[in-house]
């Protein structure tokens, strides 16, 4: 009798197993999500724009081309990959609550780092597109035109000009 | 001892049923693949996509139902333990009995989501989503686990 309760306990065992197994029973699997990130884009103002000294009523130019006062910067990121770029200008350069206008901006850019064999550019804020180098190099020049009234007050006068450039 | 044989017999008998029909299981078959990303650029990859989308084959007995879960990574994590943010919409997966992945059924995966297996017992996940490097992302390599769980439902 003992025998035949455990061979009858066993095959009830065995069936559960059976029915569990069909029932309810999890499997899984995976994959991989994959990504190669480029090269994050650096700026950097390599260069500030300087007028030097300048008289009340007498406008002064700078050109893009100008390699001491010129204003420059130099761009960094993924080889051969299109940019876009904007610059935020002053309209004016401020010194103690004072405005010294500035405007007719003019710029260039190239793949390297020179004034020549790249392409003229008018700054603006509206966003342009261009391509870093096979190096992965953008370069850009800038020269603008301060006028100052005959009533100028002395002083320093400085501004900012961003250059913002985005895959 | 002949009880013991009847009850094997009996065991055997229960089970047979499911003899002959494919077990269930869940194989991954192809990686989710963004490919080259760019910082700052959200990169989105369809679930229709041939080559990039990541794939899961199924099989389970005909004409039965089971329940899809993923267990979704967040971000994708690469060098120096820097992480990719990783997203997923509510139609980045989709099913397809005939494991094609030009005839897809939609599904969210982040969902709960039951299928039911075709006369021949196979079926196909497929999985899209968008990777979202910020402006620094960190170049290299990055990677992330996706699992499905598959649970028969009786």
């Amino acid at each position: 009798m003992y025998n035949v309760s455990k061979a009858c306990l066993a095959g009830f065992a065995l069936l559960l197993i059976g029915v569990g197994s069909a029932r309810g029973q999890g499997v899984n699997g995976s994959i991989t999500a994959t990504a190669t990130v480029q090269t994050p884009i650096t700026v950097t103002g390599t260069q500030n724009m300087s007028f030097g000294n300048v008289f009340p009523g007498v406008a002064k130019a700078i050109l893009y081309s100008d390699a001491s006062n010129a204003g420059k910067f130099s761009v960094a990121g993924q080889a051969s990959t299109p940019v876009t770029y904007s610059f935020t200008l002053p309209a004016n350069l401020t010194s103690a609550g004072n405005n010294l206008p500035i405007g007719s901006w003019l710029g260039y850019e190239n793949a390297t780092n020179s004034t020549s064999g790249g392409s003229g550019i008018t700054p603006s804020a509206t966003p342009t597109t261009s391509t870093l180098s096979g190096s992965g190099a953008l370069f850009f020049f800038l020269g603008a035109t301060v006028t100052p009234p005959a009533n100028q007050p002395a002083g320093s006068y400085t501004g900012t000009v961003t250059l913002t450039v985005s895959y | 001892m002949k009880l013991l044989a009847y009850a094997v017999a009996l065991t055997a008998l229960m089970v047979h049923p499911l003899s002959g029909q494919r077990p269930i299981s869940v194989t991954g078959v192809r990686s989710l693949v963004f490919g080259a990303v760019l910082p700052g650029v959200p990169a989105v990859v369809p679930r229709t996509s041939a080559a990039n989308a990541g794939q899961f084959d199924l099989t389970g007995p005909h004409d039965t139902q089971a329940a899809l879960t993923f267990t979704l990574p967040v971000v994708m994590t690469g060098p120096a333990g820097a992480t990719l943010p990783l997203l997923f919409g509510g139609s980045d997966a989709g099913y397809s009995q005939s494991q094609s992945v030009a005839s897809q059924i939609g599904f969210d995966p982040k969902q709960p989501f039951v299928i039911t297996f075709n006369q021949n017992g196979r079926g196909s996940v497929f999985l899209g989503g968008t990777a979202q490097p910020i402006p620094t992302q960190r170049a290299g390599n990055y990677t992330a686990t996706i699992t499905l769980t598959m649970v028969s439902l009786p």
